[in-house]
């Protein structure tokens, strides 16, 4: 497995960074290399995806939300050749793309229940992150920013990161490895690792590099803290060796910083008499005399960090195909073999020649005839390990709330009101009408914090007798109006509702059955029935 | 993957992946607790069912003030002991209920823990383990729910009454994630149903024809998952009427004693009647830094009077041979009292005690000092005291799930059965 590894080293280090106008597309290398699996593996992949599945996947994928009724009827009935591509480049342009994309990061760096004081107001930080992916800012610039923590965490956002791991050099070390070089050094803090090549040295030698960290109030903006990462020119980690190497009695030498498997690290000496500085409030901490954290941000951010680029290349693939091509993402030690060696290294080579342009690899992905076959395989499996039907992941919070007011057309009607309910709106603002606090406990975590979606009891008490009636509103724009005011065919307005909330044509099966359940209706109680089907149901609650 | 699992454990712990949303939070592999020798332990316990009610002393009682006095000692406070139905053992006089139930019950005097403060000894006192940066351990409860538990029940299989404890499922999954009911036994919000039963059965008939639709022509075990707890959901709501005990509560306020705790045990013995495996009921606070006395005069019988009365209404019920009966807190009290006439936290020496299941009653397991300073005699540590509840319910502490890859045994590694608890 060292083995292994070293290679993988010596390719990286080898990569020309530039780009030849006669390579491939990396698309067409993903369509060759998921196909020759299937063929090893003997497998048949599923059908293409219909206009109708490709239109709700990727919109959901790219901009966390279900088209309008008018966008799927329009995208349904385009003749035209290259709806699929145009249609990719609209939402890749997209505003609503930023908030999702920050969404999603801001779960990855943060969870929903992050530890340390003050980290739950995340305003700054979310919308630094927005204006990241609305900019496309490379990945590399993106991870250095938040490695190097400059400013503070209500203006420049970037240093909230950080403030998590309030003097946790081990624990944010943890952190910053699992999450930007997708590998787990967390038994290493104990122990020398039983099977991977992690040793308790490694594990301090990287933690060193945050020791001298500490969290500094700056001042006050608006309702938010201003924290910054203040760094000292003095200390160390806690740490001297294995217990089996110390002497009793005496006092050991800290562990000093040294890259994961690589170098140790050259710090000039401290000036003469050197007098460390004490860290005041409400005023920005001064530079150190040497950053090991600049330099832990440089070496992990560059090109050839031969974690780095693989890492983020894998998370993205996991967030079109579900699985990483070494799964969970996270957990990429050198042990693991990817399903599809070849092709990783692939992307994550013309990955680095196209400067970390995380827009241009999602639009690779999406457009890959592998991203475009139906979900529905012949074993159920929602993340199928040889990607020979497309994944089915559970919609996030957020991408079910915005879902439910786009469906109901509660979004056309806010819009519309003259004076706006909310008179202070904020990053809760967009939970309208149900309630943030509810929406996160029942549908925030849908994965016990590690991945995996089991279906919870409790959702559903929610979905079922909960506050989802609140979004039924009425007023031009709404479904409900859309429906009983039409003067369309049962039929046609069926179909209506289908496309509303799945995104598609009802059956003639479901037509006939929803006609007879709304023939009978008095004040629209059987359509906000059926509408509450529609909602809670396993084909809204999922992206397949 | 895990190479050692079964296919047929990969199907019933259904742990699907979800994708990157979460995937940073994970900290080792999950497989949720798949190992086959676990499988087969759970084919053949189930065939024999048992129960286990916990009831939790939040705050962590003090072992002077109930089971161990120290008459006469400088740290043994002002209260007298009274005999009870055992010859020779003397309890508080705060329990005189218990003190008639003695002869069902299993002291164990020799407690030593390993976790001193609060969260830590809530952590442990639910798990058997310490917590640890690397493995999510569950609580019993869960792994009750596990072994015990019915798939496919109205009721769920783990249930929280009033009480404190996080640690979840941990690696075995959500699947066995407890279920937690109000203060007086009331169901969470929006477990109501605000339509009528026709209106309600209505809404359902279409929604279970979408569904059927979607299943016919579509394979997905996200979906199937899904409407498997749209199912549970709607089975609780026709269960919710074993949560209301009012009419019960009249019948029985003198047996348990007239308090919220009461209510409490009373409504942990018709779960058990109506299969519930496990069931923890929490009283709070024994937290007395202060007053320690004043706190304890006041918290005590009360909840003495509750578990006397469940004591004798599960043996009239039949119900005691198959549960078992945990009492116990997160820490013990220090056996110097402080000069705010409290007690700090203490886990080199304190008390727990067992009834049911298998347990031999009129025990005192253990022995502390002459001040109750150390343990005299047969030290209990977590490990030996979750071995023993494991073995009461039919469940060998070896006995292995996997976290991640790393196979974790239900009681930690080296921890002994207390096996003169057992007739």
């Amino acid at each position: 497995m060292l083995q292994l590894r070293i290679s993988v080293l010596a390719v990286l280090c080898g990569w020309v960074v530039t780009v030849s106008a006669d390579e491939p597309r990396l698309r067409d290398r993903i369509d060759e290399s998921v196909a020759s699996a299937w063929q090893r593996e003997k497998l048949t992949p599923a059908a293409p995806a219909s206009d109708a599945e490709f239109l709700r996947r990727v919109s959901l994928d790219l901009v966390g939300t279900i088209p309008t009724h008018d966008e799927a009827v329009a995208f349904l009935d385009d003749v035209s050749p290259g709806k699929r591509d145009a249609l990719i480049e609209r939402l890749l342009a997209d505003p609503r793309r930023a908030q999702h994309q920050a969404d999603l990061w801001d779960l990855i760096l943060f969870g929903r229940n992050p530890p340390g004081y003050d980290t739950d107001k995340r305003d700054g930080f979310q919308t630094w992150l927005r204006e990241q992916f609305a900019n496309n800012v490379p990945y590399d610039v993106l991870a250095r920013t938040i490695l190097k923590a400059e400013g503070n965490s209500a203006e420049q956002g970037a240093p909230l990161f950080f403030v998590q791991y309030r003097n946790q050099p081990e624990d944010c070390n943890e952190a910053i490895t699992q999450t930007f070089l997708g590998i787990q050094l967390q038994c290493a803090r104990c122990h020398d690792h039983p099977f991977e090549p992690w040793t308790q040295l490694d594990f301090f030698g990287m933690a060193a590099f945050l020791a001298r960290l500490e969290v500094v109030q700056v001042g006050k903006k608006d309702e938010l803290t201003m924290w910054a990462i203040g760094e000292k020119s003095t200390g160390d980690v806690l740490f001297t060796g294995p217990a089996a190497k110390q002497t009793p009695g005496k006092k050991g030498e800290p562990v000093k910083p040294k890259f994961l498997h690589g170098e140790p690290l050259v710090e000039p000496p401290l000036p003469e008499g050197f007098k460390e500085v004490k860290f005041e409030s409400n005023k920005p901490p001064p530079a150190p005399q040497f950053s090991r954290k600049d330099q832990l941000a440089e070496w992990i951010t560059k090109s050839d960090n031969p974690y780095f680029a693989r890492a983020i290349t894998n998370r993205i693939w996991s967030q079109f195909f579900g699985r990483g091509l070494v799964h969970p993402v996270d957990n990429m030690s050198p042990s693991k073999v990817p399903t599809h060696p070849e092709l990783l290294d692939e992307m994550t080579k013309q990955l680095i020649a196209h400067q970390f342009d995380l827009r241009w690899l999602t639009r690779e992905l999406v457009s890959s005839r592998a991203y475009q076959l139906s979900s529905n395989g012949s074993t159920g499996e929602p993340l199928p390990n040889w990607f020979e039907h497309a994944r089915s992941r559970p919609l996030s919070a957020e991408e079910l709330v915005a879902s439910w007011r786009v469906a109901t057309g509660f979004d056309v009607v806010e819009a519309a009101k003259e004076k706006p309910d909310d008179k202070k709106p904020n990053s809760r603002s967009r939970f309208k009408p149900l309630q943030w606090e509810y929406v996160i406990r029942f549908f925030g975590q849908p994965n016990n914090g590690t991945g995996d979606f089991q279906g919870g009891l409790q959702e559903h008490l929610y979905l079922n007798n909960g506050q989802l009636g609140s979004l039924l509103v009425t007023g031009p724009g709404s479904l409900l109006d859309a429906i009983s005011k039409s003067e369309a065919s049962p039929e046609e307005r069926i179909d209506r509702l289908f496309l509303s909330l799945l995104t598609r044509r009802a059956t003639d099966a479901e037509k006939q059955r929803f006609a007879e359940y709304l023939a009978s209706d008095k004040n629209a109680d059987r359509l906000r029935d059926a509408i509450w089907v529609l909602m809670t149901c396993g084909e809204f609650r999922f992206n397949h | 993957m895990n190479p050692s699992c079964s296919p047929s454990e990969h199907l019933s712990r259904r742990a699907l992946f979800k994708g990157t949303l979460a995937t940073a939070a994970g900290g080792v592999v999950m497989n949720f607790g798949g190992l086959t020798s676990s499988a087969a332990l759970a084919e053949e316990v189930k065939r024999e069912k048992k129960h286990c009610i916990l009831l939790w002393m939040n705050g962590g009682v003090s072992q002077f003030e109930t089971f161990d006095m120290k008459v006469g000692r400088p740290t043994g406070g002002v209260f007298r002991p009274i005999s009870t139905n055992v010859p020779g053992t003397q309890v508080c006089e705060l329990m005189p209920k218990m003190a008639q139930q003695m002869d069902k019950v299993a002291v164990i005097r020799s407690m030593r823990t390993s976790e001193v403060d609060h969260p830590g000894g809530i952590y442990l006192m639910h798990t058997g383990y310490r917590p640890s940066a690397n493995v999510r351990f569950p609580e019993v409860g869960a792994i009750v729910a596990k072994y015990h538990g019915s798939e496919g029940s109205d009721l769920p299989n783990f249930v929280k009454v009033s009480t404190q404890g996080d640690a979840g499922a941990g690696f075995l999954g959500p699947k066995y994630l407890s279920f937690s009911v109000g203060s007086r036994g009331e169901l969470p919000t929006f477990s109501a149903s605000p339509h009528d039963p026709a209106h309600e059965l209505r809404r359902h008939e279409l929604r279970t024809f979408l569904e059927d639709e979607y299943a016919r022509t579509r394979k997905s075990d996200l979906v199937r998952m899904h409407r498997e707890s749209y199912e549970a959901a709607r089975r609780l709501n026709k269960a919710r009427e074993v949560f209301k005990i009012d009419a019960e509560w009249e019948q029985h306020r003198e047996l348990y004693g007239d308090s919220a705790f009461g209510r409490r045990c009373l409504l942990a013995r018709k779960l058990v009647e109506s299969g519930v495996p496990f069931i923890e009921v929490g009283q709070s606070s024994y937290d007395s830094h202060a007053d320690n006395f004043a706190w304890h005069k006041g918290l005590a019988p009360p909840m003495e009077h509750a578990w006397a009365g469940l004591l004798v209404d599960l043996q009239q019920r039949g119900l005691l041979e198959k549960t078992l009966v945990v009492w116990t807190g997160e820490i013990g009290r220090t056996p110097k009292i402080n000069n705010r006439a409290g007690r700090d936290h203490y886990v080199r020496c304190w008390t727990t005690a067992l009834a049911g299941c298998g347990i031999k009653g009129g025990v005192v397991y253990g022995e502390s000092d002459a001040d109750g300073v150390d343990v005299k005699d047969k030290p209990v540590t977590e490990g030996d005291f979750f071995a023993t509840i494991y073995h009461a319910l039919s469940l060998d502490p070896k006995t292995e799930n996997l976290a991640g890859v790393r196979p974790v045994p239900l009681a930690p590694f080296g921890s002994k059965v207390v096996s003169e608890l057992f007739g």
